[in-house]
């Protein structure tokens, strides 16, 4: 988890629709699960793809995966500050999403390593006020790198 | 339902062109259509125009350089799969009996929109989080290389071997060959990917005239190719995690196409595939079943796909050697093997080739395996 952030204002989250910020380095993913199948989807969605099912419930999601796949980005838009570790993280309800990779260094990322979700600074609106996102950072770290 | 026939086909040079627009180059590779065709402008009863990133009525901004009035036109995106789109609607509309000469046109004026790394649509959370289309496939990649052993220098020979076919064709971006060292060496985008992995920006425009069974045999002067199949599919939504060493939406547009033409994979001659970066190619000529799975690097590394080889894979140079100007990608494809079944290939003729495919994907959604998936199959 990251410290430091001044909570004299409720954080706030940089997709309001996907990630739930409860409080400063607290919150969750935003997924749906399929009322009829029980399938999970991260983002949102309006029907189950499996069983075409209307009846979507909003569910938060696990803080825990997978990595299943990552790359190192050395070239982005200016918004992100390269480089940084890209990958996909498997939840354990099936469902795979993209994320950054913090907390390690490029070279010590691995197909397969346990990951938690960090719940953090990312980036500002357009006012330059800060906003909240997620990444996932090794679930094993003794110390973290911040 | 009648024949499809390519009846002209038209290209311009890939590369940088500061001093034109989308329209001009769309122009040029119409007129160069028709007049390859040889039937009079006036023939021409319908257009479609596939582009990205080029504005409102790129299309008929195309057909007013051109003095071709009145016509239905439909500006149609699918991300690099926009010029394909156009080819399979003009072919539909020639199929559905309601036209019998369509002009399909691609356009891309990429330089003066875009630069560097493309990224998904910013309302895409994969975008917010940091998503760039080279990090995509550079995940792929490490997964594929994970799974298969394929090692980084085979990888590097996809681009090795398409800018060399790039070198013969003077329509290509890019004329100079590269090494094996070269790629390693270029600059790093997305690990395991460098530059020389990835298509590059490219202005440029391509075009076909299509033609009914009937029109071909009236009009045709004995050049005409029919275009046996036309695919297009939309990538299935996720339900669980599934392979990224596999392409289901690739093979599922490709099953489609075969079964549509009565052709499978083991008659294909030569393929033009999307090779947007390296790994690209690798996973659609499998997903194509063109290759068995996992094969593809080695059996390149054997020269199985060079010019010369079992089955030429991107004779053009694909989009890694000729440029990648997105919405003209998937015609400049069908122009390629338009040329090739009729002998015009030049230095990369390959010869005897009766049957061609040519496979286009782009765009990224969240949550889908691929957007928009074209695979067409054209037959001498
Ligand atoms: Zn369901």
């Amino acid at each position: 988890m990251t410290s430091g952030i001044d909570a004299k204002e409720a954080p706030v989250s940089f997709r309001p629709g996907e990630l739930e910020v409860t409080g400063p380095g607290t919150g969750h993913l935003i997924g749906s699960r399929c009322g009829s199948c029980g399938a999970h989807y991260f983002p949102r969605r309006q029907a189950c793809a499996r069983c075409l099912s209307p009846e979507m419930e909003t569910v938060p999601l696990s803080a825990e995966g997978t990595l299943y796949t990552y790359t190192v980005v050395r070239q982005s838009i200016p918004v992100f500050e390269v480089p940084y570790v890209l990958g996909y993280v498997d939840l354990p309800e099936g469902v795979r999403l993209m994320s950054q990779i913090a907390g390690c260094d490029p070279d010590d990322v691995r197909i397969g390593m346990p990951l938690v979700l960090s719940i953090e600074p990312f980036g500002e609106d357009e006012d330059g006020n800060e906003l909240t996102g997620y990444r996932f950072r090794p679930a094993t770290t003794e110390e973290s790198h911040d | 339902m009648t024949d499809v026939y390519v009846l002209g086909a038209g290209m311009t040079q890939f590369g940088k062109h500061p001093d034109r627009r989308s329209d001009d180059l769309g122009a040029d590779a119409v007129r160069e259509a028709i007049d390859d065709a040889g039937i009079d402008a006036r023939r021409i009863e319908a257009a479609y125009c596939g582009h990205v990133f080029q504005g409102m009525v790129t299309g008929q901004r195309i057909l007013a350089q051109l003095g071709l009035a009145g016509l239905p036109l439909s500006n149609v995106e699918n991300a690099c799969s926009s010029g394909a789109t156009a080819v399979r609607e003009a072919s539909l509309a020639i199929r559905a009996g309601e036209h019998d000469v369509v002009v399909a046109v691609g356009t891309e004026h990429l330089t003066s929109r875009f630069r560097g790394a493309l990224t998904p649509d910013p309302d895409d959370p994969e975008a917010a989080v940091g998503a760039t289309m080279p990090g995509v496939y550079a995940m792929r990649a490490r997964r594929y290389m994970e799974e298969t052993g394929m090692t980084r220098e085979q990888l590097a020979l996809i681009p090795v071997k398409n800018k060399h076919n790039a070198s013969l064709n003077p329509l290509a971006q890019f004329r100079k060959p590269v090494t094996v060292e070269d790629v390693l060496e270029s600059r790093p985008i997305a690990d395991p990917l460098n530059l020389l992995d990835c298509s590059p920006v490219t202005d440029g425009a391509a075009a076909v005239v299509l033609a009914s069974g009937e029109a071909a045999k009236q009009l045709g002067n004995g050049r005409a190719i029919r275009l046996a199949a036309s695919a297009l599919r939309t990538g299935v939504v996720e339900t669980e995690p599934t392979s990224m060493t596999f392409e289901p939406l690739t093979h599922m547009t490709a099953t489609d196409a075969y079964e549509r033409a009565g052709i499978g994979p083991g008659d294909v001659n030569m393929a033009e595939v999307h090779d947007c970066f390296s790994i690209a190619e690798v996973l659609r000529v499998e997903g194509l079943g063109l290759f068995p799975q996992g094969k593809y690097p080695a059996a390149v590394e054997a020269g199985e796909a060079d010019l010369g080889g079992r089955l030429p894979v991107n004779p053009s140079g694909g989009l890694l050697g000729k440029g990648h100007p997105l919405g003209a990608t998937g015609v400049a494809q069908v122009v390629e093997i338009v040329r090739q079944l009729r002998g015009e290939g030049g230095d990369r003729q390959i010869p005897d080739a009766k049957v061609g495919l040519a496979h286009c994907r782009g765009g990224k959604a969240v949550g889908i395996e691929g957007a928009a998936c074209t695979v067409q199959i054209l037959v001498r």
